[in-house]
């Protein structure tokens, strides 16, 4: 058997065969259907890995080609990527959110002949497009319900390449073990698609060395084993799900749950209550406004109780739980029996042992709301040319905003300019069929330029990142003053009202912003004023919204400086959209489709 | 909003048995003389929301939590049902709820306890076999044996006896064959115009809602997801594909067959 240190040696879809045959009856993975939580053993998952990839290469695949996953996440998503990575694929996932024109260019940019869709749906955007895709050859659908009416040719089961997997695996041992080999290290495991949140996708290339760095170098600081659990439901197309579901439970041998689907995530999550929790910013508002929603529905004494544990904790809730005195511990573990506990209970967090929030900067009333309940949040920074995230906050008491520190294996520092500059294993290997973008991304001497800027600020364990803006986002207004539209964005963002700010301010005289309301939050306000209205537009189009949002506005603007303050904002009377092309399907804003798109409002508001 | 809409309901919220909120900031508007459609899928909360008009909620477990209910601009959240009725409030019930053991006619007499303080308090029932002649054949037998679509007549003539300044409709369509359906919902209009009474109409079948109203509401959730005049909403390209049951591309109904096994994402954008 080998032991960790060759264990870590080894490309990570070895790895699965490696907790099959140590642990073969433990859980790798859960999967909810139906309402019942169904079980995958390691020894299953191999079996159904592997014998998925041997099916692939009787349909023809070629080791070194892609093959497209357009699917939400599931157990054959896991299967069908560890199926591809033994017979030497490339996994390139497609977000199932995407409208068919963009999963067109996708296909196209990755060359995959074979994509695998997870059902109707999806694959019906796929029969849209597929004479435009010379390069695909076969369809592998999850959930064949649906297509009796269809004609068939090109598309097949996925449980039909699993048995033919098998059947070539009865007929010929040798040949079938010699396929499975698995990669080398130095081989590309994994396509990655860039958000395009700039201009159109990239295909970015992983090596399994790469992705092996990055699971061992997170799990550094997650510390996670094979009795912690995780649960993935945001895509798995994005790298940082990708290490959360796939990479570091490979490499740690802990257990995935699959949501039923990001809508049902916390009652799935209450149901699990995992060790590790990891969530983007609108994950953790959500979070909070639930528990929020439903203690004032419970109203009377157990409001009450809530009141009284925050308004005793708040003083503590600001100092990092580290070095909380032992009357505060007490006073603590006093409101944890009472209250805390049930409300943990509640959002599934009461045996979280690392929370992480990433992908944007997180509200300091939300940290702080949740280090009172005890899941203090760690922020963490990564890219998906650098393999997902590449430094976090190392314990709790970093100072709010920054995004942490470098995990060993990583080097990173800033450039004249602030641009934070990676090298280690976990640099990318190249955007795929796109030299010329490559040797912009990474320099000569294997630096990633990461096209964020940031600044090092003081923490309690040495220096730690924050960041600033996109590079290519810091804009300069006509007096040729520097404005970073993020940190204003951001601050608006923060607000209970706003969900999305989109900052104008190139080569103009000031700044003016786009925002969109938070639908959810702004109701309930205008319900408690008596303000009548009865969908999203009715409700923008209210003046004391207007007023509300101007407030909100007026409080950024005081923590500005005078040139970065908001001066006209135009409400949005429509939600910005994926289907529109207004934001990505990471919900990250298309800034020159809403800059084309909003041309006249934007036009009116510099009148 | 003007003080002399028929009915105003503004940013109410129910809950049932202290837990379950059914309705959540929700407010429409029925002005006087006007059809207004409330449409949606089950559990929408359409029901609940006529409930919560005209008074019923309590006997259900049933309570307005926040918001105002008005009837013709006064305050009538918390007024029990038999009081709104004798002020001119009819709620015609989803399932017709007629006295199955009395007559067509003792029926109607019973109804006439909504004139109760109100005129000459003489029972019209004239009126009634006028729009639904069905029931003047039939006014000394017993209710119970009634066909459906002759117990819905029964159930919206008892409305009109109390001489409504409006009238809630909850799925006067359930059960009934489709010829059925389109006669009541043509009588349904004849009284609105001939009467000018305001009606608050709920109903599944939105061909045949949209096609008497002059303004829908359309509820998923407890809350109003799009509203606008008849026209608007027949043009609607979500309303029409998730309510009317027409392609993605416009006119032409969608065969059975092409149903997909997954669902559009709704958006209703406005």
């Amino acid at each position: 058997m080998a032991s960790t240190d060759t264990l870590k040696s080894l490309p990570l879809p070895q790895q699965l065969l490696h907790w099959a045959a140590l642990r073969p009856h433990d859980t790798a993975l859960r999967q909810k259907t139906f309402g019942v939580w169904r079980t995958d053993t390691w020894a299953q998952y191999a079996h159904q890995a592997r014998n998925f990839g041997l099916g692939l290469l009787q349909l023809g695949l070629v080791p070194g080609q892609s093959v497209a996953i357009l699917s939400e996440n599931c157990r054959e998503w896991a299967f069908a990527e560890l199926g591809i990575a033994l017979v030497g694929g490339i996994t390139a996932g497609v977000y199932p959110t995407s409208p068919a024109p963009e999963v067109e260019y996708l296909l196209a940019l990755s060359e995959a002949p074979i994509i695998i869709c997870e059902d109707q749906e999806q694959l019906d955007k796929v029969l849209l497009v597929r004479e435009r895709l010379p390069h695909l050859r076969l369809i592998v659908i999850i959930d064949p319900r649906g297509l009796r009416r269809y004609d068939r040719t090109g598309i097949v089961d996925f449980n039909a390449v699993v048995a033919r997997g098998c059947e070539f695996e009865r007929n010929d041992v040798p040949a079938a073990a010699a396929a499975t080999l698995g990669p080398r290290l130095d081989d590309i495991g994994l396509m990655v698609f860039t958000s395009g949140s700039t201009g159109r996708p990239k295909a970015a290339l992983m090596s399994w060395r790469g992705l092996g760095a990055a699971a061992q170098g997170l799990n550094t600081m997650l510390g996670c084993g094979p009795r912690d659990s995780l649960v993935s439901y945001l895509p798995l197309c994005h790298v940082a799900e990708q290490m959360f579901s796939i990479h570091i439970p490979l490499a740690s041998g802990a257990v995935v749950n699959f949501a039923e689907s990001l809508r049902t995530v916390q009652e799935d999550l209450r149901e699990l209550s995992p060790q590790i929790f990891f969530g983007v910013p609108r994950i953790w508002e959500k979070f909070h406004a639930s528990i929020q929603t439903k203690l004032r529905e419970a109203g009377g004494p157990r409001l009450w109780l809530y009141r009284r544990a925050t308004a005793s904790l708040s003083t503590i809730a600001a100092i990092p739980r580290s070095r909380w005195s032992m009357a505060q511990r007490l006073r603590w573990a006093c409101w944890y029996l009472v209250i805390l506990r049930a409300l943990l209970n509640y959002v599934g967090l009461r045996r979280c042992r690392v929370a992480i929030s990433s992908g944007a900067p997180i509200a300091p009333e939300i940290l702080t709301f949740f280090r009172l309940l005890g899941v203090p949040i760690r922020e963490a920074y990564g890219l998906t040319e650098a393999s997902g995230a590449s430094t976090m906050q190392p314990g709790d008491d970093s100072p709010v905003g920054s995004v942490g520190v470098p995990y060993a294996g990583i080097e990173v520092k800033l450039a004249l300019d602030g641009e934070i500059l990676i090298h280690g294993d976990v640099v990318f290997r190249g955007y795929f069929k796109n030299q010329e973008a490559t040797r912009e991304a990474v320099d000569a001497e294997g630096w990633l330029h990461t096209g964020d800027v940031a600044a090092w600020v003081d923490a309690p364990g040495g220096r730690e990142l924050r960041i600033i803006d996109r590079k290519k986002d810091i804009m300069i207004t006509a007096g040729g003053k520097n404005i970073t539209p993020s940190e204003i964005e951001n601050g608006l963002r923060f607000s209970p009202y706003i969900k999305e700010a989109i900052v104008i301010a190139d080569r103009r005289r000031f700044v003016a912003a786009l925002i969109q309301i938070e639908f959810e939050s702004v109701s309930n306000w205008a319900e408690g004023e008596g303000l009548t209205y009865t969908n999203f537009r009715s409700l923008v189009e209210q003046d004391a919204v207007r007023t509300l949002i101007q407030q909100e506005v007026d409080a950024v603007n005081a923590r500005m400086p005078q040139v970065q303050q908001v001066r006209r904002f135009h409400l949005l009377v429509k939600e910005l959209d994926h289907d529109d092309g207004e934001v990505t399907a990471t919900m990250k804003v298309r800034r020159k489709s809403v800059a084309e798109k909003y041309a006249q409002v934007i036009e009116d508001l510099y009148v | 909003m003007s003080a002399a809409a028929a009915l105003t309901i503004e940013n109410i919220e129910v809950v049932y048995n202290h837990s379950v909120q059914a309705l959540r900031g929700l407010s429409i508007e029925v002005p006087q003389g006007r059809i207004v459609a409330l449409l949606g899928s089950n559990g929408a909360g359409k029901t609940t929301t006529l409930k919560a008009a005209s008074g019923i909620l309590p006997y259900e477990h049933g309570r307005v939590a926040a918001g105002r209910i008005r009837f013709f601009g006064d305050d009538i959240d918390g007024h029990p049902a038999y009081q709104l009725a004798r002020r001119g409030l009819a709620h015609v019930r989803e399932g017709r709820h007629i006295f199955a053991d009395l007559t067509v006619e003792e029926n109607l007499v019973a109804a006439g306890n909504a004139l109760a303080g109100r005129g000459s308090g003489d029972i019209d029932t004239g009126k009634v076999f006028d729009y639904f002649p069905p029931l003047r054949e039939r006014r000394k037998q017993v209710a119970g044996y009634l066909s459906g679509g002759e117990q819905q007549m029964l159930a919206i003539g008892r409305a009109i006896v109390g001489q409504p300044r409006l009238i809630l409709l909850d799925e006067p369509s359930l059960g009934l064959a489709p010829l059925v359906v389109r006669n009541i919902f043509a009588i349904i209009e004849r009284i609105n115009r001939e009467q000018g009474v305001a009606m608050l109409l709920v109903e599944q079948n939105a061909h045949v809602a949209l096609g008497v109203a002059h303004y829908g509401y359309i509820m998923e959730n407890g809350r109003i997801v799009i509203d606008g005049s008849t026209d608007k909403l027949l043009n609607d390209p979500d309303v029409r594909r998730f309510y009317l049951g027409s392609g993605d591309d416009g006119d032409g109904h969608m065969s059975f067959r092409d149903v997909k096994h997954y669902k559009r994402r709704k958006r209703w954008l406005s």
